[in-house]
């Protein structure tokens, strides 16, 4: 079995991008959008759904089996990840 | 004014807003670069220089709260983690921002 990631990101923030930077240099297969690259007939609903996910409008949003991490934490990563196995 | 201008316009007005409030630019001089160019970017396409890591919703009120420097409107949670959101702004005695953890408000 492999996690499940998702990052919900905006592309003008750099702690999205080490976030996303740090899934691939892990090796971790992960999805992820950039709420703000959407067309806009879009963006509304998808930054809906992850200020849902995070109770506020902070970027990185990352949703690891089900669990979900506001802001880049890899420590907090590693242990939702661990969670799941590999 | 050019964005090259108004990046520096927006460094000169910061430096003055955010001293007093016991914070000071990161000393990550690329970050700091980084995020002020995307808040040009954004204050270009949406009138406001929005913090490049929170998201906007359209409602006015709601969003003056990431206009930056939003410190005053994040006071705590920003004290707690000793720097603001996106990192462009820390406590005067950091001197590694890279230390610094990211957790949302009710954590930490």
């Amino acid at each position: 079995m492999t996690d499940d990631v998702w990052v919900y990101a905006l592309s003008t923030c750099p702690w999205c991008r080490k976030t996303k930077q740090w899934f691939t240099d892990s090796k971790i297969a992960f999805e992820y959008v950039d709420v703000d690259t959407l067309p806009v007939d879009e963006q509304d609903e998808v930054a809906e759904k992850a200020y849902k996910l995070s109770g506020g409008r902070r970027f990185p949003v990352v949703v690891i089996n089900g669990e979900v991490i506001v802001g880049h934490s890899p420590d907090k990563f590693l242990e939702h990840l661990k969670g799941w196995g590999g | 004014m050019g964005s090259a201008e108004r990046k520096d316009s927006l460094r000169y007005l910061y430096e003055r807003v955010v001293g007093p409030l016991g914070y000071k630019f990161t000393p990550d001089a690329e970050l700091a670069d980084f995020l002020l160019e995307q808040e040009v970017k954004l204050e270009q396409d949406h009138g406001a220089p929005y913090c490049p890591c929170q998201g906007r919703t359209g409602v006015r009120a709601d969003d003056r709260a990431i206009v930056c420097p939003c410190i005053p409107f994040h006071r705590e949670h920003f004290d707690k983690m000793k720097r603001c959101w996106c990192g462009l702004f820390v406590h005067t005695d950091v001197t590694d921002p890279d230390s610094l953890p990211q957790f949302p408000p009710d954590e930490g």
